[in-house]
């Protein structure tokens, strides 16, 4: 699976509705967690995501969503083995 | 009847929004008073060594607001200065082109959330706003994202129309590229656009920023330009690696090059966003101290004047049962 999604692995992620933005997020985050420990802490403290949003229609605010966490709904486990 | 102008002018003196104003009426209130009686000095007394008691009390706020911002810009500073170089390589590879003329124009307005700081958010609207008269036109389409409850608050009077989207409270933790990346993400999912002009401050030193336009063309914009030839028709000339075709490739790269310059211009902007703050703490502070000087004197001499009085009314008192 590994070395077929490498190939091939912009089709992949493109068709499942992501951006580049988010690839390139989740591979960091992969990076990320095969930190050892006390540099793990301190990258994961760079991954804290906060702030919200809302979305204007006809002159009016929507009612605000505040973002917490990196968009993608696969957990890290999934990856990792 | 002179009782009531005087507490009329003392009620001034406490709520004056203009210090300026509350000090002149301080003084004028001094000159009056030299024709008062004693009581009704003891209140004028009383109202100015109030005054010059909440001015002491501002003073220390903006003072301690001067240093906060002081110890944040340091750590920010070196982050914004590293972050530069994330963007440079894009400009060096697709060149900055403000001047490109599309149909859909996006302006991400970057101000901050907090005020107190200058005149920062101010000159990105200004620009915002300039750029929006620029690029609208006949079937031309342009809308707003902000960033930040300044910005909002501000463009929200005369082109709430053109808002697109409001984005807040992205300095609770401090700043870093994931969250950044995330935001820009969302700003891509939300709105359509063939260019987007990105207004910031760009941190220059603690007292100057220099309000900038950083522009990023969709794929389809980027490939019609580069036919068009100019800095961007040197794209055919990289060889392209693995199986990917020219506009994949295009597409990945403007979504990379809108989050890394977007951080880099969240960065600058948070970085002239403290400077700012600091300079403008800084004169406040000053203008604080300035005013506490002159309400001394006011105090001064209204003491003083009052135990000469005194002193009169015990000699000529003395001098009346002698003589």
């Amino acid at each position: 699976m590994a070395s077929a999604a490498s190939s091939a692995a912009a089709p992949f992620w493109r068709a499942a509705g992501m951006t580049y933005i988010t690839y390139s997020n989740i591979c960091a985050s992969l990076v990320r967690s095969c930190l050892k420990e006390p540099h793990k802490t301190d990258a994961l403290s760079r991954e804290k995501v906060h702030f919200s949003v809302s979305k204007w229609a006809g002159g009016k605010p929507e009612k605000p969503s505040t973002i917490f966490s990196l968009s993608f709904s696969l957990s890290r486990d999934d990856f990792c083995c | 009847m002179a009782m009531a102008a005087l507490r009329k002018e003392g009620r001034r003196i406490l709520l004056s929004p203009n210090p300026a104003i509350a000090v002149r009426s301080a003084i004028l209130s001094d000159i009056k008073c030299k024709y008062i009686t004693g009581f009704s000095r003891a209140i004028l007394l009383h109202v100015v060594r109030n005054r010059m008691k909440s001015v002491k009390n501002i003073q220390k706020i903006t003072k301690a607001m001067k240093m906060v911002a002081a110890s944040k810009l340091r750590a920010v500073q070196v982050r914004t200065e590293n972050s530069r170089g994330i963007w440079q390589p894009f400009t060096a590879l697709l060149g900055d082109t403000p001047s490109v003329d599309v149909k859909k124009n996006v302006i991400v307005t970057i101000t901050s959330d907090k005020g107190l700081c200058g005149g920062i958010n101010s000159t990105s609207v200004k620009v915002s706003k300039a750029l929006y008269k620029l690029t609208s036109g006949s079937e031309k389409e342009t809308q707003y994202v902000i960033l930040g409850e300044k910005g909002k608050a501000q463009l929200v009077r005369d082109s709430k129309k053109s808002i697109a989207l409001n984005i807040t409270e992205i300095q609770k933790n401090p700043l870093n590229y994931t969250q950044v990346s995330v935001l820009a993400d969302d700003i891509l999912k939300n709105v359509e656009f063939d260019a987007l002009r990105i207004v910031y401050n760009k941190f220059e030193s603690v007292v100057s920023f220099i309000p900038t336009v950083a522009t990023v063309l969709s794929p389809e914009a980027v490939e019609k330009e580069s036919e068009a030839g100019g800095k961007l028709g040197e794209l055919d000339l990289y060889e392209i690696e693995g199986g990917d075709t020219k506009s994949e490739i295009l597409q990945n790269l403007a979504e990379f090059q809108f989050s890394c310059v977007m951080f880099n211009a969240v960065l600058e902007n948070s970085c002239s966003e403290l400077g700012a703050r600091m300079s403008a703490m800084d004169s406040s502070s000053r203008n604080a101290g300035d005013m506490l000087d002159r309400l001394t004197l006011t105090y001064n001499r209204t003491r003083q004047a009052s135990i000469t009085t005194e002193l009169i009314e015990i000699i000529s008192g003395a001098s009346a049962l002698t003589g």
